[in-house]
C-alpha cells in the first residue's frame, strides 16, 4: 500500500514511484550516520509502524526521513539526526521565490536564472550551517552575534584581485574549456579574453573581481591605434562588463577596474607584454602616455552614460591617488574630467595611496595592500592575485546591549566575537583546503591550474576579513551618545576599532592567517542584525534602531560610519570617518551623497585634493540620484515618482546602494530606510558653485 | 602651560630619545601625557591625532588648540618649552 519517492529516499536521480521497502530506511540510517544495524532496524519498524496506523496511500521520501529523524531525537540521538538531515525549502518558500524578486542583493535580477542561484544558495546557506561551520559559529551566525557572509558560496573564496597579465600572457586556457585560445594578438581579443575570464572568476568567487591598473597593461595593445578607435575599444570594455548579466544568476559580473593616471613606482621599470604574449622590449614607465589614453577614453564613456543616459553600474572604476598623481604631466585635466564624471553619473572611486603605500582595489570597499614580496611579484605581474577567503561581521549594537554600560565587559565580549570570527575563518580555510586539494579533478579546478609554478588561486596570500556594523549605535547604546555628537563619543569609537585592530596584530601571529579588518558593505547585514535585535533587545533596540520601525525600514549604521541623516559639511564627514581608516587596513569608504546636487568639476577636485592632503581617509565616492523612464527611456537627475519628461509614472530610481550603483526598486527594507534618512550635500555644493561664478 | 602628548612603541629606534624627553620634561614639572601606540589606549589617541609616524610629540594648550608638533622626529627640550610655554 505504501509507496515512495523512492529517487529523494535512495538519492538517485530517477523521478518514480515505488513499493514500500523498509530496509531502504536502514540503509540510509547505516551509510549516512553512525548508528548500529539493529537500532536502525528498529527505527525502521516504528516508523513503517506509524505510517501503517496513519492508513495514508502514498508518502513522500522527506516525510519519511523527517518521521525518522523524529525517531532519532526520541532515542537522543541528536548526532546522527543532524547527520540524517535533508536539505530544501518548503513549498510555499520556492513558489514565492520564483514569483517574487530576491531583494538580499540588490545585483541580482529576477527571472529563472535567479531563482536557480537562490534555491542552490538555499540550500549551501544550509549545508555550510550544518557541516563546514561548528555548531557554536553556525549559531552565532543564527542569532545574529556575527554573519557569515555569502553562505551561499560557502564552495569559494569571498572576492578577488587579478592581474590582465596573466590572460595576456598564457592565453585563455582553462580547465575543461572546449577550446583553448593563444594570448591575444589584437586589442578587440584581449577584450574579449579578459571578459570571458572574469566571467569564469566570476563563477568561482562570491564576490567581486578586481582588475589590477586595467589601462597600464592594456596600454602595449592601444599603441599606434587612433584616439577614435581607442574610444571605440573603451566602449566595448565598458558595455561588456556592463550588460553581462547573464553570468550566475543573471547577475552582472561586479568588476572593479583599477586605473592610473602615472605608472606606479612599482610598474615602471616592469617589463611590458604585448601582442602575442611576448615581451615589447620596452617598460611599462614608456607606456605612460598609452596608458593615459586609454584611461582618458574610459571616462569619457562613462561621462556619456549607456543608452538612456544611466550611469553605468559595472565596470565600477577606481582611480589611484597616489603622490606620484601629483607631480605626473597633466593630472589635473585628468582629475576634472573624472571630477565631471563623479558628479554627473557619479561613477569615480578615488583611492588615496598615500606615501609609498600601493593597493589593488576591489569591491565596495576592499582593497589589498601590497607588502614587500608583493611588490617583488610586480616584476612579473601575471603573479599579483589575490583574494579573500571570507568576510566575517560583528554585530557590534548588540555587545552594548549586553554589557550594560561596563567598559570592561564590552571590549572582553569584543574580543570574545572577534575569536568567534577567527574560529570560524578557520573552519572556511580548513574546507576550501579540502576542496582545492582535490586539484584539477575538483570543485574549484580554475583556481588550482598552475601555469606558472604556482596554483592560480595563491592560497598563502589569502586574506580573512573581520568587519563591523553599527560601531555608532554601538557608541550610542554605550555611551549615551552618536559619534557625531562629542568628541568623547568619537574617541570610545575609535577605541573599539583600536581594540579590534590589535586584535587583528595578535591573532595574525597566533594563527599564522592574514586576518584583516575591512569596512562590510552589509548591504544586507545592517538589515538583519538591526531587525534580530528587535527581537531579542526590545524595547531598548527599538529606541536606538534607525530608520522606521513601523514600516520595517530599520537598519544599523554601516560599518564605523558617522548617522546618514546628521546634516554635516561633506569636508568634516570626510574627515571625521577618514579618522578611522588608518586602522582598517583592508579598506574604507566614505560616501557623499549628492542627491540632485551637480556640483562643478572643480568642486569636486578641489574636494579631492584636500581630501588627499588633509585626511588620512581611504576612499571617497560621490553618489548622485537619477530617475529613468521605462516609457522614453531618458534618465533625469534626482529621485522622483514620474518620470520629468513624458509624466510617465513607469519610473525607477537609480543610486549607489552601498559601493555600487542600482535599481532602488530592487533594495531591501533596511537600505530603503537608510535612502531615506540619506543627508544630501545639496547645500554645500550649491553655495561653492555660486561662489564660483560670483 | 601647555600640555606634552609623546607617542611610542616599545620597539621603534628613536622612541628611547622620545621617553627620555618625557622624563626630563616631567623634572622641569611639565604635564607630559605619554601613549603607548601597542596598547588599546595608546593607538585610539594616536589615530585620533593622526599619528602615522613614531615617535610624534604634540604640544596642546588647554582647550586642545595645537602650540607644536613633532611627528617622526625628537626635538631639543627647549623647542618644546618653548612652545609650551607659548600657551
Amino acid at each position: 500500500m505504501e509507496t515512495t519517492d523512492l529517487n529523494l529516499f535512495v538519492r538517485t536521480s530517477e523521478e518514480s514511484i515505488s513499493g514500500w521497502d523498509r530496509s531502504k530506511i536502514v540503509d540510509a540510517l547505516i551509510r549516512e550516520t553512525l548508528i548500529d544495524r539493529d537500532t536502525a532496524g528498529e527505527i525502521s519498524k516504528e516508523v513503517e509502524q506509524m505510517i501503517r496506523k496513519s492508513g495514508i496511500q502514498v508518502i513522500t521520501a522527506p516525510l519519511i526521513r523527517e518521521l525518522v529523524n523524529a525517531r532519532l531525537i526520541e532515542k537522543g540521538l541528536e548526532n546522527s539526526r543532524k547527520m540524517h538531515t535533508r536539505l530544501g525549502m518548503p513549498l510555499y518558500d520556492v513558489d514565492s521565490l520564483i514569483l517574487h524578486p530576491n531583494k538580499e542583493n540588490a545585483n541580482v535580477p529576477h527571472g529563472p536564472e535567479a531563482t536557480n542561484l537562490t534555491l542552490a544558495e538555499g540550500i549551501k546557506k544550509e549545508y555550510a550551517l550544518l557541516s563546514v561551520f561548528s555548531q557554536e559559529v553556525a549559531d552565532a551566525h543564527m542569532n545574529g552575534d556575527i554573519h557569515l557572509h555569502d553562505l551561499g558560496f560557502v564552495d569559494r573564496p569571498y572576492c578577488s584581485g587579478q592581474s590582465l597579465e596573466y590572460i595576456k600572457k598564457f592565453g585563455l586556457d582553462l580547465p575543461h574549456s572546449l577550446s583553448m585560445a593563444k594570448p591575444a594578438k589584437h586589442p578587440e581579443v584581449l577584450l574579449a579574453h579578459l571578459v570571458k575570464f572574469a566571467a569564469a572568476l566570476q563563477s568561482h568567487f562570491a564576490g567581486a573581481i578586481g582588475w589590477d591598473a586595467i589601462n597600464i597593461f592594456f596600454a602595449p595593445y592601444v599603441e599606434g591605434m587612433s584616439d577614435n578607435d581607442v574610444k571605440q575599444l573603451a566602449q566595448m570594455l565598458i558595455f561588456e562588463f556592463s550588460q553581462q548579466a547573464v553570468a550566475r544568476g543573471g547577475q552582472a559580473i561586479f568588476t572593479d577596474i583599477n586605473i592610473y593616471w602615472e605608472i606606479p613606482k612599482h610598474f615602471v621599470n616592469v617589463p611590458a607584454i604585448g601582442p602575442g604574449g611576448k615581451f615589447t622590449g620596452k617598460t611599462y614607465g614608456e607606456y605612460e602616455k598609452e596608458a593615459q589614453r586609454f584611461a582618458w577614453k574610459l571616462f569619457e564613456v562613462y561621462k556619456e552614460g549607456d543608452g538612456a543616459g544611466r550611469p553605468f553600474f559595472f565596470p565600477k572604476p577606481i582611480v589611484h591617488i597616489t603622490e606620484k598623481f601629483f607631480h605626473t604631466d597633466g593630472h589635473m585635466d585628468f582629475l576634472n574630467l573624472i571630477s565631471d564624471v563623479a558628479s554627473d553619473k557619479g561613477n569615480t572611486y578615488y583611492v588615496f595611496d598615500r606615501g609609498e603605500t600601493a593597493k589593488i582595489s576591489e569591491c565596495c570597499r576592499l582593497s589589498f595592500k601590497l607588502e614587500e614580496s608583493d611588490l617583488l611579484d610586480a616584476k612579473e605581474p601575471w603573479r599579483m592575485r589575490y583574494c579573500a577567503l571570507q568576510n566575517v561581521s560583528l554585530n557590534l549594537p548588540r555587545l552594548a546591549y549586553m554589557a550594560k554600560n561596563d567598559d570592561t565587559r564590552l571590549f572582553n565580549l569584543i574580543t570574545e566575537r572577534f575569536l568567534l570570527a577567527v574560529r570560524a575563518h578557520k573552519e572556511k580555510r580548513a574546507f576550501m583546503e579540502k576542496l582545492l586539494s582535490l586539484g584539477e579533478n575538483g570543485p574549484l579546478a580554475l583556481l588550482t591550474m598552475n601555469r606558472d609554478g604556482m596554483p592560480y588561486l595563491r592560497f598563502n596570500h589569502a586574506s580573512h576579513l573581520i568587519g563591523m556594523v553599527g560601531l555608532n549605535e554601538m557608541v550610542q547604546i554605550h555611551t549615551g551618545e552618536e559619534m557625531h555628537v562629542s568628541k568623547k563619543a568619537l574617541k570610545f569609537g575609535i577605541k573599539a576599532i583600536a581594540h579590534m585592530n590589535l586584535l587583528t596584530d595578535h591573532m595574525r601571529r597566533q594563527e599564522n592567517m592574514k586576518i584583516v579588518l575591512e569596512q562590510t558593505p552589509a548591504e544586507s547585514t545592517s538589515y538583519r542584525f538591526a531587525r534580530l535585535d528587535l527581537r531579542y533587545f526590545s524595547p531598548h533596540s527599538g529606541r536606538i534602531m534607525k530608520g522606521d520601525i513601523a514600516s520595517g525600514e530599520v537598519y544599523y549604521t554601516n560599518s564605523t560610519h558617522l548617522n546618514v541623516k546628521q546634516a554635516m559639511n561633506p569636508i568634516e564627514r570626510v574627515t571625521t570617518e577618514g579618522l578611522f581608516h588608518p586602522l582598517i587596513e583592508a579598506g574604507s569608504i566614505s560616501h557623499v551623497w549628492l542627491g540632485e546636487a551637480q556640483p562643478s568639476k572643480e568642486a569636486i577636485a578641489d574636494f579631492v585634493i584636500k581630501t588627499f592632503k588633509h585626511t588620512t581617509n581611504d576612499q571617497i565616492a560621490f553618489s548622485p540620484e537619477f530617475t529613468t523612464c521605462n516609457k522614453c527611456h531618458r534618465t533625469g537627475r534626482g529621485l522622483a515618482d514620474a518620470c520629468s519628461y513624458c509624466g510617465s509614472t513607469d519610473v525607477d530610481g537609480i543610486t549607489r546602494i552601498t559601493g555600487y550603483f542600482t535599481k532602488v526598486s530592487s533594495w531591501n527594507k533596511g537600505k530603503l530606510g537608510e535612502l531615506k534618512d540619506r543627508y544630501r550635500n545639496v547645500e554645500y555644493f550649491s553655495e561653492k558653485r555660486k561662489a564660483a561664478n560670483e | 602651560m601647555g600640555i606634552v602628548k609623546i607617542f611610542y612603541k616599545d620597539d621603534c629606534p628613536l622612541c628611547p630619545m622620545a621617553k627620555k624627553l618625557k622624563d626630563h620634561l616631567r623634572e622641569k614639572n611639565v604635564t607630559v601625557d605619554d601613549f603607548n601606540v601597542g596598547t588599546t589606549e595608546g593607538l585610539a589617541e594616536a589615530t585620533f591625532y593622526r599619528v602615522m609616524a613614531l615617535p610624534t610629540i604634540l604640544v596642546e594648550d588647554e582647550s586642545e588648540n595645537s602650540l607644536g608638533e613633532w611627528r617622526g622626529n625628537v626635538p631639543h627640550i627647549d623647542e618644546v618649552l618653548s612652545a609650551v610655554q607659548s600657551a
